[in-house]
């Protein structure tokens, strides 16, 4: 009876700490994309956002000098590897001899958000990149 | 009377006291009870440190914090926005699709006063006196168009026009809001102030004399 309990009491603390670590972690590539890179790419990606067309928002501001890239035009992001688009997120536009008006995420995101994040633009493209 | 009966009576008293003097509305008539009497903590974490951990945690604010109001910003700014309040955030609080078409509540003059004083007594630590000088130079505006482009999120004053983007307050007179000493300090330790944003963390990224720079160009903005 005593090691049943105890075997229970094991059991159910060590479900909750793992449990409970996962969910406090666990970030989608998705819910990063729509946190972060929507606000300029667009809730479809299409390089739409409010930063790049204040005025779709009804905000009298010029659009942006630089469009942001169509993440859903698989003939631009074919141009790319899954390298470049990683150095892209993670030093900006900076890195890839783009506009500095892509911001850099390296110390926003891990590595492993930004190579996920990667897989998921190639879900918008649906293409494989050169 | 015993002993437990005048305790009693001890807490009584002073209660109902307490009970009278705010029916009058005098113990009110201060900063920190018109900030609780008008519910402003509804929307404003007023006391440190910063808890947000998640994106939710993040989203389910519904106003910037007021915790370090006393080292973010210049308070003859505060006394008049308090009265009448205008539009900082270009987008709704937390939005990146809607236009932020709230009307803040407004506060009578001597509350705006009362408030203003009561909030410029919240600072913080890690704003240090005198770290970066407001100024707008050549390479301040550099940095901030070019360099680091701050203005695809930020809008400021170029000539006569306003240029820039929208997701992030609107800078073009936050020279009149912000000191410069927050600016660095915010742009130094962001976790110390806003661990969960949709600004890039730059540490690491712009050197401290860059920062300098950049948050004496921003406090310079009028
Ligand atoms: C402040 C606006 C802004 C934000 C926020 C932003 N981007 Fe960009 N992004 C741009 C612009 C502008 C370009 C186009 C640069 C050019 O063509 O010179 C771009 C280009 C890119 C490219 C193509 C780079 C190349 O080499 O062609 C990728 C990939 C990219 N962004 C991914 C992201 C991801 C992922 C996020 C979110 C973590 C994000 N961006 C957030 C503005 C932004
Ligand atoms: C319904 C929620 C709500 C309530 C209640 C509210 N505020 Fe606000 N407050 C906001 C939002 C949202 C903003 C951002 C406005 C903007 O950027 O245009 C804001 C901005 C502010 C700012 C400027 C902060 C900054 O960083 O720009 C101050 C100061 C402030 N509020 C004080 C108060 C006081 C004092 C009260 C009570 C009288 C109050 N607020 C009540 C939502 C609220
Ligand atoms: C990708 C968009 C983005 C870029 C790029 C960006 N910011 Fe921000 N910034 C924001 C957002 C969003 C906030 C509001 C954070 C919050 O309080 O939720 C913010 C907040 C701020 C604030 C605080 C304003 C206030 O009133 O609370 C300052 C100062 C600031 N940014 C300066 C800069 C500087 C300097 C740069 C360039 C080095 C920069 N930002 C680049 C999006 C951006």
């Amino acid at each position: 009876m005593i090691t049943k309990i105890f075997l229970i009491t094991v059991f159910s603390i060590g479900t909750i700490a793992f449990t409970g670590k996962g969910a406090a972690f666990a970030v989608s590539a998705e819910e990063n994309y729509k946190f972060y890179c929507t606000q300029c790419h667009g809730s479809d990606g299409k390089g739409e956002g409010a930063n790049s067309k204040p005025k779709v928002v009804g905000i009298d501001l010029p659009e942006m000098s630089v469009t942001p890239r169509n993440h859903t035009n698989p003939e631009d992001m074919n141009k790319l590897t899954d390298t470049d688009i990683e150095s892209a997120i993670s030093g900006g536009g900076a890195a890839v001899s783009k506009s500095t008006i892509m911001p850099p995420w390296g110390k926003t995101l891990t590595e492993a958000e930004i190579k996920d994040l990667t897989a998921y633009l190639r879900k918008l493209c649906k293409c494989k990149g050169k | 009377m015993n002993a437990s009966n005048i305790g009693r009576w001890m807490l009584v008293l002073p209660v109902t006291a307490l009970f009278i003097a705010l029916s009058w509305g005098v113990s009110l008539a201060d900063g920190k009870g018109i900030f609780a009497s008008k519910n402003c903590g509804s929307c404003h974490q007023i006391q440190g440190p910063a808890a947000e951990k998640t994106f939710d945690d993040q989203l389910k604010k519904k106003g910037p914090e007021l915790w370090y109001s006393g080292s973010k910003f210049k308070k003859e700014w505060l006394e008049e926005w308090l009265e009448k309040p205008t539009t900082i955030r270009p987008l709704k609080y937390n939005s990146v699709t809607d236009k932020n078409t709230d009307k803040h509540p407004a506060l009578s003059k001597k509350e705006a006063d009362e408030v203003a004083e009561y909030l410029m007594t919240l600072t913080a630590k890690e704003v240090a006196k005198g770290t970066a000088e407001e100024k707008v130079t050549p390479q301040g505006k550099n940095l901030f168009i070019k360099r680091y482009s701050c203005v695809g999120c930020h809008s400021i004053k170029a000539g006569a026009q306003k240029v820039g983007g929208v997701s992030g307050p609107d800078l073009s007179e936050a020279g009149k809001r912000l000191t410069a000493d927050w600016v660095y300090a915010y742009l130094k330790e962001p976790k110390v102030f806003k661990p969960v944003k949709r600004m890039p963390v730059f540490v690491d990224i712009i050197n401290d004399n860059e920062m300098k720079t950049l948050a004496g160009f921003v406090a310079a903005q009028k």
